[in-house]
């Protein structure tokens, strides 16, 4: 068995790389797509942190499926106002919807 | 002592994500999303998070990245990306400085993070169901309410207007 902190790696790679797109795109669907790797990193978190425990707690499982669930709903809303952003402005670069900008 | 699996696994997890998010089309980027998606998955089946992993599968390849394919061909390009050379560097920063933040901390606490356990019966998908529907079943019936409400939510929001 790997040890856990290799999983904790590659999370925390993951966290990196979500958080570098989330800051530098100006694409809004490369932010969705960084948004969902921070939530993939979070997830394998918590499943790894859940094997601490001897014997393990399957609580972290249950976690992870209800932020799964959650990470779904937010992938379609957020797709859904980017459709919208789009027929507004007929572009999705972020760094141009200034319109609420006083 | 380092699991072959696992390093294939999750070297096709770093570069998918990376690929994702730098790739120049779009359609490139959610396949590669779609490739971190599985790693990550199989990371779950590693962790012997079996359930999880089926569930990862069904829910972000299934619905997510085909969600993404259906905007990304609805919406198309964004015009004049920035050029790429500071981009390139702060990539490599942000990778080098999660992969010390990684390695300091499993070189800090070796004793800390052993090696799981063999997981055996204690969370076998009897157990995990046992919990989800016995322990959480209140939250489980207001995530159902949340998703229709996101559902109706994410329509109203895209409905084309009719006038």
């Amino acid at each position: 068995m790997e040890p856990l902190s290799s999983f904790f790696a590659v999370s925390a790679i993951l966290l990196g790389i979500g958080v570098y797109g989330m800051t530098t795109k100006r694409s809004a669907i490369r932010i969705i797509f960084s948004v969902e790797l921070v939530y993939n990193a979070a997830n394998l978190n918590i499943i790894a942190f859940s094997r601490l425990r001897n014997p393990p707690l399957v609580t972290g499982q249950v976690l992870v499926l209800f932020s799964i669930s959650l990470a779904a709903m937010e992938a379609a809303v957020g797709l859904a106002i980017i459709i919208l952003a789009f027929r507004l402005n007929a572009d999705i670069d972020l760094r141009k919807m200034t319109k609420l900008k006083g | 002592m380092t699991d072959p699996a696992f390093v294939v696994i999750a070297a096709a997890t770093v570069i998918g994500a990376i690929m994702a998010v730098e790739a120049r089309d779009l359609v490139y980027g959610a396949a590669s999303l779609g490739i971190s998606f599985l790693g990550v998955a199989a990371l779950f089946i590693l962790l012997d998070a079996t359930y999880v992993a089926v569930f990862q599968i069904a829910v972000y390849i299934g619905a997510v990245v085909v969600l993404i394919l259906f905007t990304v061909m609805l919406v198309g390009p964004v015009k004049g990306e920035a050029p790429m050379e500071l981009k390139r560097t702060s990539l490599f920063a942000a990778v080098l400085v999660s992969m010390f933040l990684g390695i300091g901390g499993s070189l800090a606490n070796a004793n800390a993070f052993p090696g799981a356990d063999m997981c055996g019966a204690s969370c076998d998908l009897q157990k995990l169901s046992q919990t989800l529907l016995v322990n959480y079943g209140t939250q489980l019936e207001v995530l159902s309410f949340v998703l229709v409400a996101a559902v109706i939510g994410a329509l109203t929001l895209a409905k084309a207007e009719k006038d």
